[in-house]
């Protein structure tokens, strides 16, 4: 992918442009300032950066459609974004193109908590859809990480996890519907509140899209009743062996925890310098939680313990109170950022392999550690083999942030020769569109392509992510004619 | 050489007699039949079991059906990763006796399991009254192999169950119905089979204490794996199955009698008479109808919809999921013209499909009902994956 010059410059969207843009959402969510348009030239992937032509701010459907129209006929690129919290570059801008940010539409619109659902616009924050609906019990599952911050468009573009996926799903299995923008600015709901609108699961489709089919401007998620207990517990353990083979006699136990996950060493040594929490040095820790009906979880926490201390635990903790518990997962949450005290720089890996493979896979990352010579520390939603490998470097010294990005490309290939994924929930993006080729074949890719192609078929939103090379769609499916910006020489078929 | 032989009336789809059946026996025959079609111009069905061949609208024209039934083998059981891989032909009993070997199950129970295919299922987006904790086809599948409109096979989704990779193509064919391709493998999430499961029975529920009821269990933070109300008359018969590990059941059944007097614990006879009549009711025939409100319509459903539909099928009955908002009512019927009346008079309040009807009644009422504004983008889907409308043209929603 390549990376704009950082002069400063104005913005290169036609200026004819720039009015009907302005004109639509107004003087002062507009921005083609150079200094202020840096602000969103990355996104949580810093390594990539471009300069978008112009960014708007839009307040509404109609708002979006207008943009979307204007564009279209300027025939520029139109790159949607959240909260810019992603880490595969999805909100990367393509150089010049309108971005679409939706930090303005942030309303909940509708709750109806007898149906369990609510609808909302992109820009609400994922904690506050929950705390909206906390004080009289209910919840909204999807939990990423960054939830804090990240917003709901967000999530629906990249399909969120977090650490309670394991049973609950992902942000596709607590969509109900969405309303979309679409490449021709036409506006079209998608599913709603009401189960099986017949057709095609076109919405299943949209979430995880990366912003390529369309852009989101309405979002009917499902709302949870929180459940009756949850129970929190630490282990720790000599090795991530261990704690790995604990992970697998619960699950092979019969028990679905709603969440669990491993912190290896150096982690563990980042997330102690970073929040204070008191862990003990140990070669691995697992952080559980069992939720759902009090006498159930009280039966399955107790399983769990007696199977990791059969496993080899060192001790168990569990939290007194809230507060405790807040602090454990506090740790956990924070471990990215926590490497950062370890390590002036590093590259977070997210890939995923089957469950009972973690310990092979642990040592040909030790393996890449070692012929590397780069630290790797390992956090790891481990219940669904989620790996987030952080690969530390030192950008000062030359070529290390090479043989960084190059340590964690090799990861993504040892969780392919395994039988996994290059990504399980921070999505392609721009950063792993050459890895796409290596998980798929040709077939594979260009059927996903006449999904794209049926959505957006002049590939005006978000080009150039997900895919390893660029796309065209014929006018005609299946039946081979050159695309007229090949015949202009705008573009090429790869 | 691909077996084939010439059609029955059982090879039908939606009253479409094809000229000819092939039965392949490996998915790369399949393949290279579907590729002689491209070829040949011929349009095409497939058939898994043959459970929900009513589904849709009848198919302009149909020349070939590929039959599924030889292309059932397991090819990838991870009882540590709790997945499986299987093709398309096997049947969910097969599958739930592999996955049951190893403690574990597929946790989708359609009726007619048997004869229900993995590949049908998908097709047909079909689910029983475990969707109520489990979610249905979309949230449980997890992998996908196709052979397209023009013989080229491709994947989608993985084989972990986490996995963000690429577009969804195993969501896209969840309900498809055959109308983008030929489904010919497919990976799932298995769940472990619970150590518990008891059924406990309310009878003689009218719609709001049906209501009432979903509010209290809620309220006590109740999780039933499964729920399920029959008609008997204008009241209902409400199921609430929990599972899960012994402890949680016993005290989730005891919990839920503290607030229900009348609730009757089944005994495993009991119990397992009530879930089969529950499936006779959902595969009976031949009118079978799919209603879709939200759970708190229903009251209204009770006093407007279900009654003038029932008042003219015989036999059959009514079964509602009062937590996923979808009933299905059947019976038999002879009242033609009444009945499609019926049905475009319920369409005024929700959205009701035709899953199964004599063809008297297909032709006075349209199957799916109105297309919604999605229409054009699903147009084009079908466009991008079936250009020259040779798989089962005509069927789906809005004359896809």
């Amino acid at each position: 992918m390549s990376t704009a010059p950082l002069e400063t410059r104005a913005s290169t969207v036609p200026s004819e442009v720039a009015d009907r843009l302005r004109s639509i959402v107004g003087e002062r969510n507009c921005i083609v300032e150079s200094s202020q348009l840096r602000t969103y030239e990355s996104d949580g992937l810093t390594s990539f950066h471009a300069m978008p032509g112009i960014v708007v701010l839009p307040a509404s459907t109609e708002e979006v459609a207008q943009i979307v129209r204007v564009a279209r006929e300027a025939s520029l690129p139109i790159v949607p974004r959240g909260a810019g919290t992603g880490l595969s570059g999805g909100a990367l801008p393509v150089p010049g193109c309108v971005l679409v940010g939706m930090s303005r539409m942030r309303s909940i619109l509708e709750i109806d908590l007898e149906n369990g659902w609510m609808r909302v616009q992109p820009g609400v924050i994922n904690l506050d859809v929950s705390k909206r609906i906390g004080a009289e019990g209910y919840y909204y599952a999807p939990d990423p990480s960054s939830q804090s911050v990240c917003t709901i468009g967000g999530n629906v573009a990249e399909n969120s996890g977090g650490a309670h996926c394991l049973k609950y799903g992902f942000t596709v299995n607590h969509v109900l519907g969405a309303r979309i923008v679409l490449s021709d600015g036409e506006v079209v709901d998608l599913g709603g509140p009401v189960a099986d609108a017949p057709g095609y699961d076109l919405l299943g489709v949209l979430v995880g899209s990366e912003g390529t089919l369309g852009i989101v401007t309405e979002v009917v998620l499902r709302i949870l009743r929180k459940p009756q207990a949850t129970r929190t517990f630490l282990a720790t353990f000599p090795s991530t062996e261990e704690a790995g083979n604990a992970v697998s006699a619960i699950i092979a136990g019969g028990i679905v925890p709603a969440a669990i996950e491993m912190m290896d060493r150096l982690a563990i040594v980042a997330a102690k310098a970073a929040t204070g929490v008191d862990w003990p040095d140990v070669g691995a820790v697992l952080l559980m939680d069992v939720d759902g009906p009090l006498a159930e979880v009280e039966h399955t926490s107790a399983a769990a313990i007696e199977m990791a201390c059969a496993a080899g635990a060192l001790e168990i903790r569990r939290p007194k109170d809230e507060d405790e518990r807040a602090l454990l997962w506090k740790g956990r949450r924070s471990a990215f950022a926590a490497v950062g005290r370890i390590s002036p720089n590093y590259v977070v890996q997210d890939g995923v392999i089957p469950r009972s493979k973690i310990a092979e896979v642990l040592g040909d990352i030790e393996t890449l550690s070692r012929e590397s010579g780069l630290r790797i520390a390992n956090v790891f939603h481990a219940g669904d083999g989620n790996l987030h490998p952080l690969v530390l470097y030192d950008a000062k010294v030359p070529g290390q942030e090479k043989l960084a990005e190059d340590v964690a490309g090799e990861i993504l290939r040892v969780c392919l020769r395994f039988g996994g994924s290059i990504t399980g929930e921070h999505g392609v993006g721009a950063d792993k569109t050459a890895f796409m080729a290596e998980m798929f074949n040709e077939s594979d890719l260009e059927t996903m392509n006449r999904i794209r192609c049926a959505f957006d078929p002049q590939n005006r939103f978000n080009p150039g992510k997900v895919f390893p090379t660029p796309r065209l769609c014929g006018d005609r499916p299946g039946i081979y004619r050159p695309h007229s910006a090949e015949l202009s020489g705008q573009a090429d078929r790869v | 050489m691909i077996s084939s032989r010439p059609a029955t009336e059982n090879d039908s789809v939606v009253g479409v007699m094809p000229k000819v059946v092939c039965l392949p026996d490996t998915v790369d025959d399949a393949a290279s039949r579907i590729a002689e079609s491209e070829r040949t111009g011929e349009s095409l069905a497939f058939i898994g079991g043959g459970t929900d061949l009513e589904i849709g609208s009848p198919p302009d024209r149909l020349d070939v059906v590929i039959r599924t039934e030889r292309l059932d083998r397991v090819i990838e059981h991870a009882p540590s990763d709790q997945i499986i891989t299987v093709e398309a032909g096997m049947t969910l009993t097969r599958l739930q006796s592999v996955a049951g070997a190893h403690g574990q199950r597929l946790a989708l129970d359609p009726p007619l399991a048997d004869r229900a295919t993995i590949g049908g299922i998908i097709a047909a987006n079909a689910f029983g009254p475990l969707r109520t904790r489990y979610g249905s086809v979309r949230d449980l599948i997890i992998g996908i192999s196709i052979i397209r409109a023009d013989g080229v096979i491709a994947r989608g989704g993985g084989k972990v169950v986490k996995n963000v990779a690429g577009f969804d193509l195993p969501k896209l064919m969840v309900g498809s119905l055959g109308t983008l391709g030929m489904i010919a493998t497919a990976t799932f999430r298995l769940h472990p089979l619970p150590e518990a499961s008891e059924t406990l029975l309310i009878k003689n529920q009218s719609a709001s204490d049906l209501r009432n009821l979903m509010a209290e269990m809620k309220r006590m933070q109740l999780e039933a794996a499964a729920l399920a109300a029959i008609t008997v008359g204008p009241r209902f018969d409400v199921a609430v199955r929990f599972e899960g590990f012994r402890t949680g059941v016993v005290d989730q059944r005891e919990r839920l009698r503290s607030l229900i007097a009348v609730c009757e614990l089944l005994d495993p006879v009991g119990e397992q008479r009530f879930w089969r009549r529950h499936d006779e009711i959902r595969a009976a025939g031949p009118m079978r109808l799919k209603i879709a409100a939200l759970p708190s319509a229903i009251e209204l459903v009770m006093r407007d919809v279900v009654p003038p539909l029932r008042g003219l099928l015989a036999a059959g009955g009514f079964i509602w999921y009062p937590k996923l908002g979808l009933g299905f009512l059947t019976g038999a019927t002879t009242a033609d013209q009444e009945i499609a009346a019926a049905i475009r008079k319920a369409r005024e309040t929700l959205a009701l499909t035709i899953e199964a009807a004599p063809l008297g009644v297909r032709k006075l009422a349209n199957s799916w009902g109105e297309p919604g504004a999605a229409l054009p983008l699903m147009h084009a889907m079908k466009q991008r994956f079936d250009p020259t409308r040779r798989l089962s043209p005509g069927r789906f929603v809005g004359g896809i």
